[in-house]
């Protein structure tokens, strides 16, 4: 029996963490073409789910609201790319740090001022009612979650290795210099790794929103871990989140029934320092040659 | 006649010159008395408000204040002069204020104890993040400062046994030597702290330490490779930033008496970022003006009117400069007219909005964004450029340069091997960049080191140096085995080198990218550092600094910032700051690439110079001419392997060197290489 109950907080720990390897994978799609990352990653998921609970509100179909949500996110990874990042990658200074804090802090007073500070239901067609598969129980919400997680990640990298377009992302990510030289705009393919991040931080907060309810906090315990996860797995491995972000959902979750759920945070914010201490190139990271 | 000609003359000259002496004097005194003073004013006046004001509540803003700038010192140091961004400041404050709390109630310590261990704690807890986080560099160091602050706040609310959680904790404030602080007293030892603040970090940001720090943002490998110690001065001062956000907290603690962790977390952390970036990095006024406006700031958005007023001053503000700047174009558009919408969002927003109240971190944040992206010197930035113009202030003189001859000490030259690589090598996976190279650099020797693009000069160079460890392979000194792998500890033992991509101190003035690397001349410990009892050094180093400046022609540009010399100039600049180091051995790393002819003359003459004060010098060079000019002894690398050894006419005649260069005759590449590489072998 209590066995039974280990493996369940383990399971249901592990399909969470897939939703912090989601976001993170949104990191890492941004650092490989800039070496830039959107601190206010946490506001884009919140924004993009209260604006889907909007469209639902109105009337959209569920099935449509995903897509129209997905491209939400990318607009506003297009408006963080374009008043947040260009200007200090122009200046090859660490400005955007501070910018990518602003604009998510001006996301966060906005949807809180015209959406309300309380938590929502997220409605969704698809049951919450609990099967039983070998003695565990999961929601089809959960199921739901790590089908989106790994359909979108695996879109995205069939992209990137399949069509031209993605080929560019990966030569930029190689190597900016050489790449702008052989014509790939390099402006254009960091402007295309925000829009494709803002669509996986969209696409996080909907399948999210049904088991957290929508507010505007619902994504800054989140995105905390996500920063973990993409530190410790390391910006450059999109393999390493996902081993990352379960093991840290699996840690999380027993950490909570070990010691009480206001510890939840505590494995990834001690993982994420030992992790800098250790190997701060990431457990999955490829160590770089200093140049002069 | 003629004598009486030239006693005129000499007179004149003399006159002229004390003249010259004494408006120095002058210009020195009004720098003194406007900079100084301005200081004393603002502290008399803070601490004579209490006096004529009894008011609960403005004695409450100024305490506040005094913390506030306490706090923000602290952070300056390391979002300014370290250049990373610390979202953990809020951590050490609450931290410091827990410290303080608990000390009181469970140890029995007086306020004055305390205080010293907040201090104390913010130093350890700062010293033990600074550790693995500053290995780091950009968004990974944010992250790291950014968890650890989220798990100081989880730590507070779970340890309830210790904290009383966000249940929050009473915090008495015991008598100070018999005094009873009350508000007025209270105010008056926070405005004392700030002062001593005040002091000891200007003595500590103006001296060497203040230098490093900013030499690391803005180089970390060269900050390394001049002995410095890029490594130990991040955390030196990650934890002196994070102590003075403990002793902050434990004011905080005191003043308030009151403590819930909830008041420590990232909200918090935006304010104090919004307070430096808007008061101004790198400045103890620009942390003073930015902890004022922190603290007003809650009232100036209460009142709906002064809101009003303040948003239209800005939008004004930032349209003004923005259209100066279109119609100048000295910026990007981008920068011109992002401030001007966000200011434009702003007034809009006051004239619109309820409750501003609601609205708060809207309103921190369009006012950061115009700031960061149109003002990102801040106020005080932006004020000290305009204040040094009203009142012509002059930067202060400059002592005499010493005689070269006791900066770089003349020392006997024996020809004996100073330097010997044995069957050195380095890997780089398959890539054999350097393949078992012997070689012995004889002392008081110029040592030409040859080849063609790829063919190992840099790799050995970089070994030598210690940015890479050798694969293989053993490295002698004056006979002793060389440190590897670490440029700090290559750079103590007398070697020095200067880099091809230039690794200059940007931000650094000329002179001060020499101080910065001068050897033998600190010696004091830092509590005299702080104390500002090191006068004397800054004299000699200034002096010593400027004997090498003049070496390299570069006297009279000592005041420039680096970044803003001319190409040659930054090369030659990094030729004397290497010099600073004082070394046995130099290694110039492909200093004439790029230079034009006249610079490439200067070069020569420069590097003469250097040879005649006894220094070994080990030269990569392209130019043959340079190199035959200069070299009594050359060596030819290819592919990683030594192929010719000698004098440079022997070299140039040595047909595996043509061969390297030019290709073999039946090579259909060689026939096809353009003909402006041959002049290389001219």
């Amino acid at each position: 029996m209590y066995a039974l109950i280990v493996t369940q907080m383990v399971v249901s720990g592990v399909l969470m963490g897939l939703i912090y390897a989601l976001i993170a994978y949104g990191f890492q799609l941004t650092y490989a073409t800039s070496k830039s990352i959107n601190f206010g990653q946490g506001e884009l998921v919140m924004v993009s789910a209260f604006f889907s609970l909007t469209l639902l509100n109105v009337g959209v179909p569920y099935w449509l609201m995903v897509p129209g949500g997905m491209l939400f996110g990318a607009l506003l990874g297009l408006v963080v790319e374009r008043a947040g990042v260009r200007l200090a990658l122009e200046q090859k200074s660490e400005g955007w740090i501070l910018m990518t804090i602003i604009l998510g802090l001006f996301a966060f007073s906005v949807a809180e001022n015209i959406w309300g500070r309380d938590d929502r239901p997220f409605p969704t067609p698809i049951s919450s009612n609990p099967i039983q598969i070998f003695g565990i129980h999961i929601t089809p919400v959960e199921i739901s979650v790590a089908i989106g997680v790994f359909a979108l990640m695996g879109m995205i990298e069939l992209f990137k290795r399949k069509t031209l377009l993605g080929k560019a992302f990966e030569a930029v990510s190689a190597d900016r210099d050489a790449a702008e030289l052989m014509g790939i705009s390099a402006t254009r393919t960091i402007m295309l790794s925000y829009g494709l991040s803002g669509v996986v931080a969209a696409l996080a907060g909907i399948l999210i929103a049904p088991i957290t309810t929508v507010g505007p906090t619902m994504a800054s315990a989140l995105i905390l871990k996500a920063f973990s996860v993409a530190v410790v797995a390391g910006l450059d491995s999109g393999f390493g989140v996902v081993v990352i972000g379960m093991t840290l959902g699996a840690l999380e979750s027993l950490t909570s029934f070990y010691l009480g759920s206001g510890w939840r945070e505590a494995p990834g914010l001690i993982l994420l320092i030992l992790a800098l201490a250790i190997r701060p190139m990431g457990v999955f990271g490829k160590a770089s040659i200093r140049k002069v | 006649m003629a004598v009486e000609a030239v006693l005129t003359t000499t007179i004149l000259d003399r006159i002229y010159r004390e003249i010259l002496y004494a408006e120095n004097k002058l210009t020195m005194w009004k720098r003194l008395l406007l900079v100084r003073g301005a200081e004393i004013v603002v502290f008399l006046l803070l601490t004579a408000i209490p006096l004529e004001i009894n008011n609960a509540y403005a004695l409450g803003l100024l305490t506040l204040l005094a913390v506030y700038g306490i706090l923000l010192i602290g952070l300056d140091v390391t979002v300014g002069y370290l250049g990373q961004i610390n979202l953990g400041h809020t951590a050490f404050l609450g931290l410091g204020a827990y410290a303080a709390g608990l000390s009181v109630s469970y140890l029995g310590f007086g306020v004055l104890g305390a205080l010293g261990l907040s201090l104390v704690v913010g130093l350890v807890f700062g010293g033990i993040l600074a550790l693995p986080a500053l290995r780091l560099e950009g968004p990974q160091f944010a992250l790291a400062t950014l968890s650890f602050s989220a798990l100081t706040v989880t730590t507070l609310n779970e340890w309830e046994g210790l904290t009383n959680g966000a249940q929050g904790l009473q915090v008495a404030r015991p008598d100070l030597f018999g005094l009873q602080l009350n508000a007025q007293n209270f105010y008056w030892l926070c405005l004392i702290f700030l002062a001593l603040v005040w002091l000891v970090m200007r003595n500590l940001l103006s001296s060497q330490w203040g230098r490093a720090f900013e030499a690391l943002r803005d180089s970390p490998i060269a900050t390394d490779a001049m002995g410095i110690g890029a490594y130990r001065h991040k955390v030196a001062g990650f934890a002196i930033g994070s102590a003075l956000g403990g002793l902050a907290g434990g004011l905080y603690a005191f003043n308030f008496q009151y403590l819930q962790p909830q008041t420590f977390v990232y909200d918090l952390m935006i304010i104090l970022l919004l307070g430096i970036v808007l008061g101004g990095r790198k400045s103890l006024w620009g942390a003073f003006v930015g902890a004022s406006l922190i603290a007003l700031l809650p009232n100036l958005l209460s009142s709906r009117i002064v809101f009003q007023t303040l948003s239209i001053l800005g939008f004004l503000l930032a349209f003004s400069a923005g259209a100066r700047c279109l119609v100048k174009k000295k910026t990007k558009p981008f920068q011109a007219i992002a401030p001007i919408v966000a200011m434009g969002t702003l007034v809009i927003g006051s004239l619109v909005v309820k409750n501003t109240e609601d609205w708060r971190q809207a309103i921190f944040a369009l006012m950061l964004f115009s700031v960061v992206v149109g003002l990102p010197e801040g106020l005080m930035g932006f004020a000290s450029h305009f204040l040094a113009q009203l009142f012509r202030l002059a930067p202060p003189s400059l002592p005499e340069a010493s005689p070269l001859d006791t900066v770089l000490v003349n020392k006997p030259v024996d020809g004996e091997a100073l330097l010997e690589l044995k069957n050195l090598k380095r890997y780089f996976g398959g890539v054999k960049a350097v393949d078992g190279i012997s070689l012995s650099i004889r002392s008081g020797q110029i040592h030409g080191l040859l080849g063609p693009n790829g063919s190992g000069k840099s790799t050995v160079v970089n070994v030598i140096s210690g940015l890479y460890p050798p694969t293989a392979g053993e490295m002698l000194l004056h006979g002793k085995p060389l440190p590897t792998g670490s440029l700090f500890k290559v750079s103590r033992v007398g070697i020095s080198r200067t880099f091809q991509n230039l690794q200059l101190f940007a931000e650094l003035t000329a002179l001060d990218n020499v101080m910065v690397a001068m050897k033998g001349v600190y010696r004091s410990v830092l509590p005299l550092v702080l104390l500002g009892l090191i006068k004397e050094e800054e004299k000699r180093a200034q002096a010593d600094s400027l004997a090498l400046l003049t070496l390299v022609d570069l006297k009279d540009l000592a005041r420039s910032k680096a970044k803003d010399l001319t190409y040659g100039a930054q090369r030659f600049l990094e030729i004397a700051r290497a010099l600073a180091r004082k070394p046995d051995l130099l290694i110039l790393d492909e200093p004439a690439a790029g230079l034009a002819h006249p610079d490439v003359t200067r070069l020569v003459e420069i590097i003469k110079r250097i040879h005649q004060q006894g220094v070994s010098i080990i030269l990569i060079e392209h130019h043959m001419d340079v190199v035959s000019e200069l070299c009594g002894m050359v060596t030819v690398l290819d592919g990683g392997k030594i192929i010719a050894d000698g004098s440079p006419d022997e070299v140039k005649r040595h047909p595996k060197v043509i061969e390297a260069y030019l290709g073999t005759p039946d090579d259909e590449a060689a026939k096809a290489l353009p003909a402006s590489d041959a002049p290389l072998l001219a």
